[in-house]
């Protein structure tokens, strides 16, 4: 598991040089590299899909064996990021913090921490590359999140009777 | 500069597709064996079996080995001895081909196609079989060494390759040698008594045996059997004591049976003799991995499987995982659940004459088993130690299965009648909070029809559910009872959904959408997905019918959040007090059969996995949580679509008519009157909402 954030690269300034040809050729070299280097461990997965599938490997092999997650905050905040006992980090802002998994290797419960907000408990997949925007919420506006228990009153005779009442039955009307 | 870079990445990609064209699964190697009618030729084992491609999804381990077969071929028994056969040829022999593969799934979480032949994937298809193969948990991660699933209450049944294990661990096993199963066998069941009130009731045994003890002295006879028949009057006092000491010593045996098959979970303690958690759970566990459905304690089903010798055990299971695999490859349904005390009900076959309804499911099932010398325990055990696991890849196995009734075609006229059976309106409690009971000599059942010259035949009829008093978290936080009743009248199912997921609607109890989990080895609170799914733990099972009203002119179906769905709650199903929010409830594996057996048997379109971006966040304590779905599920469209008829059944007690407004739960003090009700497409199903406590 290895986290890492966005960069600005490089081809970008080759691209404003005008080298677009040469750039295009470089990053599909690249990529092509990459592919090939990643289709070592790529192989037996694409395999194990064509077996599944009756597919051909070539289909297959256009998924890439990790996915990647974008974590990020509204509105955003510096967060710390954790999945049980690991921390995998502080979102970056204003950019997210992205997480690289096996891909398909089961959900992450990630806990995320931000000062001054209410903790958020949530879940990234790892069946493709997914971004998870997460709502913070100050402690004093949490009276709008459902859930909230409207407090009782003071004199715990206000309100309704705790023994029910027989209920006043307003019944279905029939059926369209 | 430019070219060079061009071929270079020419060259890489090149390179890249290259390296992939080798991974391809395989060609079939095997010759057409040019099968006679009828006679499937049979050829000796392969020297050299194809180059194999990974396993399922979910790999086992222990299968490194190369299988005895190629992919084409299909074992088949000719004069008592196994071969191999082409299967396409047995095919058209006449043969049904049987999945024994350890990536068998049911149809519905198969790998379908679209229309121009794209695989459309479904997500729980990985995780179902790690399920099944013991190497993955319900969310898809990989499970500790070990660990083993037992969830065929909840459809989805081991592996063969699991099956496999099992057998040759059981025979193996040492530790049932110093158990006692006729002590086991001589109780019918086991009182449950209360960890706390273990002392007492081990008190009161020593004051009776004590006192027994002195009436035979007196009496002056050698056993506490001629005490009885001399003083009637301590007749019941000797059985009770004589009944509690069986159950004593059996207790002992079944805690040795427990401990000995590994039931008892790591990490929770169980004190001799007590039938603390630890022993409901390992109880439990091993009900799971027998399929029994009982409650969680030593009563009679439970009793005589504790009492049957392991391999007896696996031998029913096979049987089970064998039933499931010639109901799935023979596409049929019929499981002798209509017969009733006059047998079953017939029908006028072409020749004029009464025809009954088979049990294809057993009838089958059986044929499978016999032809293939597994129709008994040790015909298993010699299968399975002739078969090296890694034959259990992919091995599918040539039958020749009694042929089907005449009512059998590719689109098959069926229609689902629910009988809501005896219903109550009233409130199950009074003024005061005293409960009141509400009983029904006729439960909810479920019937599927097909009609077939002019005649319709009942083919399977399911004890089922039907709503009723739920709590819900209303919208002051708080929570209400509130009725929730399934719908009378004409639907239709046009969508069936494949490992569906429940969004909880915002009148979901936040306790129940709330769990703990280790992650990662550390324990945190999180959304209890297992109830949202997909999953076999989700409120829709693992496959669900929605019911709705057709639109017309142009206009949306209606949908009142009505399904007929497996559960994970399978003791709702057949409790006399077992209610659901008006969803129809049936066992998972009766689910998956139903749902396949329809898809197999009516025109139907494979919408596929249906993504969704949905997120909803809600507070518990001081933390929020957000629920993420990224799929609705895996979906099927029934083309035209099936009909379904609810009957309203007989209205029980006052109230004729439902109550709409939520109730305020006995004892519970509210900010103030109740708010509206809410409703919602998903509020009538979710297994959590049931009153605070209730198991």
């Amino acid at each position: 598991m290895r986290t890492q954030m966005h960069w600005a690269t490089p081809w970008h300034r080759l691209a404003r040089k005008h080298w677009v040809a040469v750039a295009t050729a470089a990053v599909v070299f690249v990529i092509s590299m990459a592919g090939w280097a990643a289709g070592k461990n790529g192989r037996d997965a694409a395999a194990k899909l064509a077996d599944e599938t009756g597919k051909t490997a070539e289909a297959q092999a256009a998924k890439a064996d990790t996915v990647h997650i974008t974590i990020q905050t509204v509105p955003p905040r510096k967060a710390q990021v954790k999945w049980g006992r690991k921390n995998l980090g502080a979102i970056p802002v204003p950019r997210a913090l992205v997480v690289e998994r096996p891909r398909d290797s089961g959900p992450l419960d990630l806990i995320i921490r931000a000062s001054g907000f209410l903790p958020v408990h949530t879940r990234a997949y790892t069946f493709t590359d997914s971004r998870v925007a997460v709502k913070l919420t100050p402690p004093t506006e949490k009276s709008k999140l459902f859930g909230y228990r409207e407090e009782l009153a003071p004199n715990p005779d206000a309100g309704a009777p705790a023994a029910p009442a027989a209920p006043v039955p307003v019944l279905e009307p029939p059926k369209p | 500069m430019k070219s060079v870079f061009l071929v270079c990445a020419v060259t890489a990609l090149a390179g890249n597709f290259g390296c992939h064209v080798g991974t391809q699964a395989p060609p079939s190697t095997a010759p057409n064996q040019g099968l006679p009618p009828q006679t499937p030729a049979t050829v000796a084992k392969p020297a050299h079996a194809a180059p194999e491609p990974q396993p399922a999804p979910a790999p086992n381990p222990a299968a490194v080995s190369e299988p005895a077969y190629t992919d084409g071929q299909a074992l088949v028994i000719h004069d008592g001895k196994e071969g191999w056969t082409d299967a396409e040829a047995a095919l058209r022999s006449g043969y049904t081909i049987v999945d024994f593969s350890d990536d068998w799934t049911p149809f519905i979480f198969a790998e379908q196609h679209a229309a121009d032949g794209t695989v459309l994937h479904n997500r729980y298809r990985r995780v179902f079989l790690g399920l099944a193969n013991d190497t993955l948990d319900e969310d898809g991660e990989p499970l500790p060494a070990g660990e083993k699933n037992h969830l065929e209450l909840y459809g989805i049944p081991p592996s063969l390759g699991v099956l496999r294990a099992r057998f040759l661990t059981d025979e193996q096993q040492t530790c049932h040698a110093t158990i006692s199963l006729e002590k086991v066998d001589e109780v019918e069941s086991i009182a449950y008594v209360a960890p706390e009130k273990t002392k007492v009731e081990e008190q009161r045994t020593a004051r009776l045996r004590h006192e027994l003890e002195d009436a035979r002295v007196k009496a002056k006879v050698t056993s506490l059997a001629e005490l009885a028949q001399k003083d009637p009057t301590l007749a019941a006092k000797v059985k009770a004591y004589e009944r509690r000491t069986a159950e004593k010593s059996a207790m002992a045996e079944v805690e040795k049976r427990l401990a000995c098959e590994g039931m008892f979970k790591r990490g929770v303690r169980h004190a001799t003799g007590v039938y603390d958690e630890a022993m409901r759970l390992a109880v439990r566990r091993f009900q799971q991995k027998n399929m029994i459905y009982e409650a969680n304690y030593l009563r009679s089903k439970t009793m005589d499987a504790l009492a049957r010798p392991p391999l007896a055990n696996d031998y029913q299971s096979f049987m089970r995982v064998l039933r499931e695999r010639v109901v799935s490859a023979a596409g049929v349904l019929e499981d002798g659940s209509v017969e009733g005390k006059s047998g079953a009900p017939t029908y006028t076959g072409k020749a004029g004459k009464p025809v009954p309804v088979r049990n294809l499911v057993d009838e089958l099932t059986q044929s499978a088993a016999e032809q293939l010398g597994l129709a008994s325990e040790e015909g298993v055990l010699a299968f399975f130690k002739r078969h090296p696991a890694a034959d259990f890849r992919r091995l599918r196995v040539a039958v020749k299965l009694p042929a089907l009734p005449e009512y059998y075609a590719p689109d098959m006229d069926l229609a689902i009648v629910i009988d809501r059976g005896e219903v109550w309106y009233d409130l199950p409690w009074d003024a005061k909070g005293v409960r009141h009971a509400q009983p029904r000599k006729r439960y909810p059942s479920f019937h599927l029809y097909v009609k077939h010259n002019n005649q319709r035949i009942l083919l399977a009829r399911w004890r089922t559910t039907v709503g009723g008093w739920r709590a819900e978290q209303a919208s002051d936080g708080y929570e209400y009872f509130r009725y929730k009743g399934s719908d009378v009248g004409p639907r239709v199912i046009r969508n069936i959904v494949a490992g569906p997921v429940w969004i909880a609607p915002e009148s979901t109890p936040t306790r129940s959408l709330v769990k703990m989990k280790d992650v990662g080895g550390a324990w945190q609170r999180v959304v209890n997905y297992d109830e949202l799914g997909p999953g076999y733990l989700s409120a829709y099972g693992v496959v669900a019918g929605y019911f709705v009203q057709p639109g017309k002119n142009g206009r949306a179906d209606w949908d009142n959040g009505i399904r007929a769905h497996g559960s994970s709650d399978y003791l709702s199903i057949y409790s006399s007090e077992g209610y659901s929010h008006g969803c129809h409830r049936l066992p998972n594996h009766i689910a998956i059969r139903l749902y396949s057996f329809i898809l197999r048997h009516r025109p139907m379109r494979v919408l596929g996995d249906q993504g969704m971006g949905f997120a909803r966040q809600f507070l518990a304590g001081d933390d929020v949580f957000e629920i993420r779905l990224p799929s609705r599920g895996y979906s099927y469209q029934l083309e035209p679509p099936l009909p379904v008829d609810v009957l309203e059944g007989d209205i029980k007690g006052t109230l004729k008519t439902p109550v709409l407004t939520y109730v305020p739960k006995p004892g519970t003090k509210y900010p103030g009157p109740p708010p509206a009700v809410r409703s919602s497409d998903e509020g009538r199903a979710g297994a959590s909402a049931k009153p605070e406590g209730e198991e």
